[in-house]
Parts: structure tokens; sequence; C-alpha cells
């Protein structure tokens, strides 16, 4: 689905961001970008759309390379969430604002109405559709951006922090709405540093830190990584460090469980057993 | 008298639908570490912004009730009288560094409430020193990192001498180690005496430091307690509020019939509690 | 943008660096003024000339060089301009001089910019009775024009990936383009700003009107050293110009 070959990106040939990288996400796969701040994470994503181009390295999309393709022609793949909904918010109603997207794509007025309302509705933004964009909070006006590009259905979704400023259930129905999707078939990349959203939704990780990959896999090997957790910046998530805590005192134990179940169901047998 | 006291607060702001603030009782006294939280759009925000008298000073809407800071009702005051009471940080360091470089920005509060400069410059290398900020002195607000900026974003509000500090959400715009830092910075002023008022989400990163949890949802105050006491009650599920994982995990157990001691805070006590349970 | 360069601060220890800024005010007005006295090539490059170990005694010879180079072509073609353009006899010559003055100004400022961190800016024009909110604005918009570039190159990103193009078609799309960045730019800035304003107004900004700064610009031995010799050259260049009178020689000028 997307291949990237030894990408190396740097800023004004100054700051360089991507130092050589290589990774494949495959059709369907849910994948989660973690790091510092200043790692390469958004320099990464924007490869994905053309957005930026390789300085060296290819960026395969479908087997294809992108070097001949524009970023409106990528776009219609991968559909990328900024991490500002304020960025990208003009019109003056919630379902223009959406439909803007979609005619620039090249859909037609009544198929664009069409997926408009089938968006909203999935988002339970219905409401919405008339409303001004300027006028909603800033949590609704990041699911009015998110529903734009999910409007045009792209095979990839890739979301920049789609969490920061999210409440507790917001995220929650984010998660849902995400993982709806990549049953679907669809590819779902996010960038961010919510650590426990990644654990509990995300089985695989790539790690980042300044300008490389240094560790790409499944999630629970990833995130329990002190290295790895150290050159991100990571700290570790209250059920990891309980299941530290816990291998302390039993043998039994795997200090790699990570999820809310996982320390669940072995704090039931250890009790239980009690 | 309390150091803070909102006296039955209601508060709209001009052009909006409802009520930002529903009849707010809650007074906060002198070493107190109160954090708030709740959905998005439950009015934390606000509340914040009435404690220094942006609100209704600066926002300007329809107020009933009053809001008393060190005795003096906000609604008769300049915010300005109320800068070296209540200090506030914001959400994004970025737009509270106004100035081009890290002493100036310290000095700029002072140096606005006229400040005699030998006083001002005591505080500036004060603050520089408490917040180990000495390898930015010089720098540009570029040349830092949202980490650092918050760091200096806040050394600019102490420089006021506060007695509280006010913090809304400090760190949702930061990675989770520079989120740490300036947690463990109002921690550390908590200790040497600071009131402090933090807006947040994360309540695992929190609650084991906090003197006392505040939960809003649509303007109200639904729950006001100890850590444990708010954090286990339902009614944070109910309104959607995440609540640590350790505390999660002692619901469910006790949903089971499995007691633990106590209510965990994280993942050690937890794990201690549970070592406890087995004994 | 590299040209806009020399007129930009860079950090640096020099001996022109530490003077006050208002010493150096004076200088630069002064320079520019005797740049402004004459139109003539021989004593436009002795300005000139005489400009250069300032700048090398500020450590911004090579800057200024750099933008310099950026800025030839505009050089090249204001000669080229003038000289089809000019009605004198000396068309050629008369244009090589205008430019040198040109230059020669650009210099002079440049040596007070590159030299002056906003900050010193400010105080300068608030010691010069300025006020505060005036000289604080102009340091504002220093501080966050950076920031607004940066956010419009976020918005071109998020609307190019919504198949926005910005580089295609005709004059009147390019223009449509335009919307779809100016609209969310304008609201972004907005929206910063009330939360700048927020910050500030919790300060205490503004609000006392005997506000103290914590350092205050001297004027030392050497920033009153160096106004009393600009002063003297421009006596005497004066008296050169006007009273004694240019020899010939200084006259001279390229015969086309």
């Amino acid at each position: 689905m997307i291949i990237l070959e030894d990408v190396e990106y740097s800023y004004d040939g100054i700051y360089t961001a991507l130092r050589g990288v290589t990774l494949q996400v495959d059709r369907g796969e849910s994948v989660a970008i973690m790091g510092t701040n200043g790692a390469g994470k958004t320099t990464l994503i924007k490869h994905f759309n053309g957005l930026l181009r390789p300085q060296a390295g290819n960026v395969f999309l479908e087997g294809k390379d992108t070097s001949q393709m524009s970023v409106a022609e990528m776009a219609k793949i991968v559909g990328l969430v900024f991490q500002n909904p304020d960025h990208q918010l003009f019109l003056e109603s919630c379902k223009k604002e959406i439909a803007f997207g979609l005619k620039n794509l090249g859909f037609t007025q009544e198929e664009a109405e069409e997926r408009c309302d089938q968006t909203l509705s999935r988002l339970g933004l219905e409401g919405f559709a008339e409303r001004s964009p300027f006028a909603l909070s800033g949590g609704e006006r990041k699911r009015v951006a998110l529903a734009s590009v999910l409007a045009t259905e792209p095979d990839v979704l890739a979301l920049d922090e789609p969490t920061i400023g999210q409440d507790a259930r917001q995220k929650e129905s984010l998660a849902r709405m995400l993982m709806e999707m990549n049953k679907k078939g669809r590819t779902v990349i996010v960038v961010t540093h919510d650590i426990e959203f990644v654990i509990e939704h995300f089985p695989r990780t790539i790690a980042m830190s300044d300008g490389q990959i240094v560790a790409d896999g499944d999630t629970s090997s990833v995130l329990t990584h002190e290295e790895v957790l150290e050159r991100c910046s990571l700290t570790l998530p209250q059920m990891t460090q309980a299941a530290k805590a816990l291998r302390h005192r039993f043998d039994n134990v795997s200090d790699r469980l990570a999820s809310l179940s996982d320390i669940e169901s072995i704090a039931t047998t250890l009790l239980e057993g009690a | 008298m309390a150091l803070v006291k909102f006296d039955d607060f209601s508060y709209k702001y001009y052009g909006a639908d409802s009520l930002a603030l529903k009849k707010i009782n809650l007074t906060i006294d002198n070493g107190e570490y109160v954090v708030i939280t709740g959905p998005s759009g439950c009015g934390k925000t606000t509340l914040c912004r009435a404690i220094n008298g942006l609100v209704p000073r600066f926002h300007r809407g329809y107020i009933a009730g009053h809001v008393y800071v060190d005795e003096k009702d906000t609604r008769e005051h300049e915010v300005a009288h109320f800068a070296a009471i209540a200090g506030l940080v914001f959400q994004n360091p970025e737009n509270q560094l106004v100035t081009l470089n890290v002493e100036k920005e310290i000095a700029f509060g002072p140096e606005n409430l006229g400040v005699n400069p030998v006083e001002v410059r005591r505080r500036v290398e004060e603050i520089i020193d408490l917040l180990d900020l000495e390898h930015l002195r010089d720098k540009h607000p570029h040349e830092m990192s949202g980490g650092e900026q918050q760091r200096v974003a806040m050394a600019a509000t102490l420089a006021l001498n506060p007695q509280i500090l006010v913090a809304d959400e400090p760190t949702s715009n930061l990675d989770p180690k520079s989120a740490e830092k300036i947690l463990e910075i109002i921690s550390t002023l908590n200790k040497r005496g600071m009131t402090v008022v933090l807006v947040e989400h994360r309540l695992d990163l929190v609650a084991k430091e906090a003197t006392r949890v505040v939960l809003m949802d649509r303007g109200r105050i639904v729950a006001d307690g100890t850590p444990t006491e708010v954090l286990v009650a339902d009614i944070c599920q109910d309104i959607g509020v995440g609540i640590p994982k350790a505390t999660e995990i002692y619901k469910r157990l006790n949903a089971k019939g499995l007691r633990l001691g106590s209510v965990p805070l994280t993942g050690e006590e937890l794990a201690l509690l549970i070592q406890e349970g087995t004994v | 943008m590299s040209f806009l360069e020399i007129f930009q601060y860079t950090r640096q220890d020099s001996i022109i660096h530490r003077l006050d800024p208002r010493s150096k005010l004076f200088l630069t007005l002064v320079c520019a003024i005797i740049s402004l006295l004459f139109l003539d090539i021989i004593p436009l490059l002795i300005i000139f000339a005489s400009l250069l170990p300032l700048l090398a005694a500020a450590k911004s010879l090579r800057r200024w060089a750099k933008s310099m180079k950026g800025l030839l072509v505009l050089l090249v073609f204001i000669m080229v301009f003038n000289t089809l353009l000019s009605t004198g006899p000396y068309p050629f010559s008369y244009s090589v001089s205008l430019t040198l003055r040109l230059v020669a100004l650009m210099t002079s400022f440049s040596l007070f910019f590159l030299t002056v961190h906003p900050d010193e800016l400010s105080q300068a024009l608030i010691q010069m009775r300025v006020r505060f909110e005036f000289a604080f604005a102009m340091s504002m918009a220093m501080r966050y024009v950076p920031t607004l570039g940066h956010e419009a190159y976020a918005i071109m990103d998020a609307q190019r990936s919504r198949g926005v193009e910005l580089d295609k078609g005709n004059f009147v799309q390019r223009v449509r383009n335009i919307i779809p960045i100016i609209v969310p730019l304008i609201i972004v800035s907005i929206r910063r700003a009330l939360s700048i304003a927020e910050s500030m107004e919790s300060r205490g900004f503004g609000a006392s009107e005997n506000r103290t700064y914590m350092e205050r610009l001297q004027f030392r031995r050497r920033d009153w050293s160096l106004v009393i010799v600009s002063l003297g050259v421009l006596v005497t260049v004066l008296y050169l110009r006007f009273i004694v009178g240019l020899p010939d020689l200084f006259l001279w000028n390229i015969g086309f």
C-alpha cells in the first residue's frame, strides 16, 4: 500500500528531519507513529500524499512510484487530517466545508451532497450541516475537519495528533470510528503522543527519534522496550507500570502486558487464587 | 477567609446560547492543589478565567453572583489588580511568549505593574534558577521546544509573585516527557506553599499529587472531594471523564466482588494493593 | 527572501553590537544624509568604501555580502532601466551613481538593523519618548511575523491535502484558490490575537502608568564619542560640499 525506501528529507537543506526512513504499511493495517516533537513524524506523513517529496529515496503508493503524481492525485488515495482544524475550515457551513474537498477531487454536485449527508450522520454530526464551523467548539471543529476528509473515502486515512484537546468520551468515539473504518479494509495511520490510546487500539507501532525509525512492530513489544521509550520521550503508562510492579512480586506475571483487560484478568486470577 | 470564593456565580458569554457557568459555589484555601476536570465544554476554562477577573472584565458577558479573590470582588477591580494574586498559565505556550527573549519575558509582568527594576532583576534571576532556565536565558521563542516555551510561560507568570497558580491544560500540546516536567514543577511549587488550580484531562498524571478534585459538567460542579473519593464515583463514567486505569481496575474488581484495601491512583499502588489482597 | 536579511538582526558580539542603538541610529542617519548629498561616482564610492570597515567591525560583512548578492539582479535592473529612461547628458554614468547611492543608503540602514536587537530598538524608542504601547506593538510584530508565516504554510498543506491545486488554472482560478488560504489565516490570527491579549492582560499589560524597565539603555562614553565623530564628519562634509566645493577630480563621470 505505502512503501517508503530510504527516504531523506531536510528543511532548507539545514535541518534534517528524515534520515533514511524505510517502511511498509499494508492495506488494512492500523498503525501508530510515536516519537518526540521534532522526531520527524509529521514530516513523514506529509510524504504519504506528496506534500513533501523525498530528497533521496522513493515513495510508492499502491505499487506506483509517486514522483510523477500530484498532491491532488495522491490525496484521493491518502486522506491527511491535520492537528489544527482551523487550518482548513473556511466556508460558511459544515456541509459546504465537506462538499468542498469532494468537489476538488472530482465528485459531482449530487455525489458530493449524498456523501456529505452520509458522513455527517456517520459521525453523529447531523445537526451541524447548516451551522457555521466557526461557531463550534474546538472539539467539534476537529470532528468536522475529520468528516471533510472522511467523506472522500480515502483508502488510507492518516491523522496527526487526533486526540489532542479531546476528552475521554470523544477519544472513545474517535477510536470506535477509526476501528470501524479499519474493519472495512481501510488503512489507518495516526501520529500521536497518547500512549494509552495506542495500546488500546493499535496493533502496530512505529517509534521514531531524530529522523529515524528506532522500532517498528507489535505495539506490545515496541512500547514495553525501555530504550525505545527513553529515546522517544515516552512515559510508561499506568498499566505497564502495574505490570512491572506486579512482576516484582509475582513470578508468573509477564511485564510485557499492557492493556486494561490484561491487568484485569491477571488481578482477578491472583486475587481469586488467594 | 478563603483565598478564592465563588458565591453562586453564573456566567454567560455575550452571543452564547447557554450559560458557561451555572451557580458555582466553590472555595479554595491556601496551600490546596485542586484539579479541575470534566468533559470538553464543561466550563473549566471559564472557571479559570473567573479567578483573575478575565471573566467578566476581558470576556464580556452576563453575570450573577460574585467571585472573591483574596477577599476582593472580581467585579470591582481590574484584571491587573489580580495579576499579583492569581497567575494564569494557558494551554498554548506560543501565545504567551510576547517578547523576543526569556529574560524580557519573565520581566514583562512585574515591569507592567511598576515594580522597581532592581527587584525585577532579582525575581528574574530567582525564577531562572528555580525553573532551571539558565540555558534558555537569551533564546528567542522559536528556538525553544514546546515544553521549554511552556516552562518560560510559567516562569513569566510566577514573576508576578502570585499566591495562586491557575494552569489551564498547560500540558495538552506537549509530549509526555515535557508534560511530566511541567507537572513536576507545579507539584513542587505546591509543596513550597503555592496554591494550585490545575485543569487537566489526564487524571492518571495528576491525581496522585492533588489534594482535591473538582468535577464539572455543563457549567456545574458535579463532584468535589479528595481524588480517591471523586474518581471512584460512577459519575465520572456517566459524564465521560477518563479516570486513571488503576482506579478503573479497582472498580472492575469491585464489581466482581474482589475488594482491594483502598483506591489506587497509580500502577504502583495497584500492584501493592493486589499483593496485599493475596496475602 | 534572503535579500531582506540585510535588515535582519543577527546575534553577534562585536563593538558595533554593543553600542547604544541611539548612537547607532545617529551614525546611520549621518551616513544616509551624506549619501544623499552627492550624485557623483567618486564621492559615493568613497562613502561606500568607508561603510565597509564598519560592517567588518560588526562582524557582519559576510552576511551583508551574501544578501547583497541576492539583490544584484534588482540593482542591475534598476541600472539598465534608469539608463534607458534617463534624459540627462550621461545616462549610464548617472544611473551608476544612482545605484551607488541606493547601495550606500541600504548599507547605512543595514548597519543599524543588523546590529540592533528588536527589543533594544523598542527600548530605544521608549527612551526617546515614544509611547510604550507603540514601541511594544512593533516588537510584537517582529515576534509574530514568523509565526504567521509558519501558519500560512500549514494552511496551504491542509488545503492541498483536500485537493486544492494552488498553482493550476488561469488567473481567475488562481485568485480564487487564495480564498481557502486567506480565510483560515485571518481566523487563526484573530483567535491567536485574542489568546495573546488574554495572556498579556493577565500579566498586567497597560495596568500602571508608571511602568518600569528592568534594563534601561545607557549612553556611555563610546556612544558620545561616536556621536561627536559622526557630527564632525557631517559638518566637514557639508563644508566641503557647499562652502569649498568639490575639486574637479571628484566630479568625474563615465563619458556616456
